[in-house]
């Protein structure tokens, strides 16, 4: 008979021993909550401060030929590009970057702009080094200026035809806004966007933050020599398993919340956006997707248990449970690909990408009975397999052993 | 005649392949104070475990009082591991309560019984510390504590004194001694022959995994006719120790196949220098 007042005491004290620790802390809240707004405050900052740096060089261009508009100097010189000159060479191609490449690895030109005319028009090639972060910024101002000059040109010649420039270009208007035209509400289209996050999110953070509590109560209690004494008290394997389990659940759960609550006040908030927010869901489908979390929890949980369980000491244990962190990521991103239009029901009888894909369905309150059984059933069959195996570990003998 | 708690029939335990006790038969009665000595490997560890149903006989059976196997009554057993097994990010009293809160005590029932052996030992005023700055004596202390609060029908340690300075050692065993003398039933691993002639009325010698002597230091000494204990167990135990379970479980089967591979070279090549 399972005494759940015992699965409490050893959950508490586990939950309890674990708390002790400030890197816990770090590890379950302040990392998961804070990782999402600091990314969205600290990257667009990066980029910015890297662009800005990038646009304060002076950057070396050879122009070979002479035939192009006299207004692209004045425009070269305004980007901070020095020019030097010399004879179009006899290629083909413009594009013909043979013989070149030394004056790109010396330092001595960031781009070379190849130009000639042909009748109307103007023929061009840019030689540049795309592993170079400053040839690549000479490209891109050469081509701004090219591309600048190339709309002014067009224009002229509309007009010189006796047409209208704006009309010509732009024969087809689109008259007021895509977001108005929309028929989905702001909560379907959060839906629909988080149903893309949420599940990815889910899988690789709850198996990655449950991968060191599991550890530690399981190899990691063999090794500091408690687990005899937790073996020689009137409780039943599966009570430990059980104990042990929930508290590693909710030191996943925990880390999963505020991963989630980091994430939607970092796109929310510092991103300014109208699509992700509250989705509109129903009771049915929070429900189904609070079960569709909760099998994933037990089943990601139950295994990362049961594999510590086997190792014979914590290290032996981490380097089992690491790989299972990549292989777990497969699923989660097969999930964000899968077309749910018209999916096939076996799908939903994959372990683990069953439950991602019901969430991503929950998610956009498409509540599909057929599937939901289908789900359900399986998971709960692959849920009580992972269990199974777990407190079968938990049955070992050779469990007392400590690696001293 | 003190009743029968424990009884061990025809008790073998193997791992795998390799046998740890073999044909244990063994009486534990009410009140004994029973000294279990056995070199490294001997077995005492596992027949410790097989007492506290942390192990199950591969064959016999392990019945306490009223028949019942030892892992169905756990509740009657109170054991001290030798590592004793403190959680160390709990307080002494975080960790003697756990362990009675399984048993069903009540925390205040708990405190009191914890307090009453506490100050006797001299750690009352420790037990809000948390364990992983303990001595390996406070350590030892705090476990017998954990191990005795629930009044154990038998108090089953693995080597108490072991690693503990002189007064540590000192006050354990006063506390055993004491133990014996209220009637409670002691069964104490250890290494030193001379620590359980002195606070036990029963030794148990054990040497690879087989009882080789069981009696009273006296009647032991009577019987095999020796001056002392020690001279007895030296004379007992003259074969080779087998290599223990835990030893081997601890070479992985990729270390032992590298380490045949290199007993077998070496051996190739010395034979082609000579």
């Amino acid at each position: 008979m399972i005494s759940f007042t015992n699965i409490r005491f050893i959950a508490s004290k586990e939950l309890l021993e674990f708390i002790r620790d400030w890197r816990t802390i770090m590890a379950i809240i302040l990392i998961p909550l804070f990782l999402f707004p600091v990314l969205a405050f600290a990257l667009p900052g990066l980029v910015a401060s890297e662009m800005a740096e990038l646009d304060e060089y002076v950057l070396e261009v050879e122009i070979q030929g002479t035939e192009f508009p006299d207004e692209w100097l004045g425009e070269f010189n305004n980007s901070s590009l020095n020019l030097s000159y010399a004879p179009l060479p006899n290629v083909d191609f413009l594009s013909n970057s043979s013989n070149t490449s030394s004056k790109f690895q010396s330092g001595e030109l960031d781009a070379i702009l190849r130009v000639r005319q042909s009748n109307d028009t103007y023929e061009f090639a840019i030689l540049f080094d795309s592993t170079s972060e400053l040839s690549m910024e000479a490209r891109s101002r050469i081509i701004g200026v090219l591309s600048e000059w190339e709309d002014n040109e067009v224009k002229n010649r509309i007009e010189n035809a006796g047409l209208d420039a704006e009309s010509t270009l732009n024969p087809l208007v689109y008259n007021g806004t895509i977001s108005d035209s929309n028929t989905a509400s702001q909560g379907e289209q959060s839906g629909l966007a988080l149903s893309l996050i949420v599940p990815l999110v889910l899988t690789i953070w709850t198996a990655s933050i449950a991968m060191q509590p599991s550890i530690d109560m399981t190899a990691g209690e063999r090794e500091r020599g408690t687990m005899e004494a937790l073996l020689g008290l009137p409780l039943s394997r599966i009570e430990i398993m059980l104990g042990k389990w929930g508290a590693v659940s909710t030191i996943a759960g925990i880390g999963v919340f505020f991963q989630i609550v980091g994430l939607l006040f970092a796109i929310n908030v510092l991103a300014q956006t109208d699509v992700f927010g509250i989705p509109d869901l129903s009771i049915f489908s929070i429900i189904l997707l609070l079960v569709a979390v909760l099998l994933l929890s037990l089943i990601i949980v139950a295994f990362e248990l049961a594999l510590a369980m086997g190792a014979k000491s914590a290290k032996e244990a981490g380097t089992i449970l690491a790989p299972m962190l990549i292989f777990i990521t497969i699923p989660a991103l097969l999930t964000s690909v899968i077309n749910l239009e018209g999916i096939e029901s076996f799908w939903f009888a994959v372990p683990i990408l069953n439950l991602l894909l019901a969430m991503r369905e929950l998610l956009v309150n498409d509540i599909d009975i057929l599937h939901a059984i289908i789900w359900i059933t399986s998971s709960i069959f692959y849920a009580s397999l992972s269990i199974l195996y777990a407190s079968r570990q938990f049955k070992r003998e050779d469990l007392v052993i400590t690696q001293s | 005649m003190n009743p029968p708690l424990l009884k061990l029939s025809s008790v073998s335990k193997s791992f795998k392949d390799v046998s740890v006790l073999n044909d244990i038969n063994l009486q534990i009665n009410s009140g004994e104070i029973i000294g279990l000595v056995g070199g490294n490997g001997a077995g005492k560890t596992t027949l410790l475990r097989l007492m506290t149903g942390v192990y199950r006989p591969t064959s016999g059976s392990v019945l306490f009082e009223d028949n019942k196997e030892i892992h169905l009554v756990r509740e009657n057993v109170g054991i001290v591991p030798e590592s004793t097994g403190l959680y160390g990010k709990l307080t002494a009293w975080e960790n003697i309560r756990y362990h009675s809160r399984i048993f069903g005590i009540s925390d205040d029932v708990a405190w009191d019984r914890t307090m009453k052996f506490a100050t006797n030992l001299g750690i009352a005023e420790s037990l809000n510390r948390h364990t992983k700055g303990f001595s390996r004596g406070m350590k030892q202390k705090t476990a017998l504590l954990r191990a005795i609060v629930h009044h154990p029908k038998i108090l089953i340690l693995d080597e108490p004194t072991a690693g503990l300075d002189i007064t540590s050692a000192r006050n354990v065993r006063k506390m055993v001694r004491d133990l014996g003398d209220k009637g409670g039933t002691v069964v104490y691993s250890t290494h030193q022959l001379s620590e359980a002639q002195r606070i036990c009325n029963r030794i148990i010698m054990i040497h690879n995994g087989r009882i080789v002597a069981d009696g009273s230091p006296e009647d032991l000494l009577t019987e095999y006719k020796m001056q002392d204990l020690e001279e007895l167990y030296v004379n007992l135990t003259q074969e080779e120790a087998v290599l223990h379970f835990e030893d081997k479980e601890k070479e992985s089967r990729i270390s032992r196949i590298w380490r045949q591979f290199m007993t077998k070279t070496k051996r190739i090549v010395k034979e082609e220098e000579e």
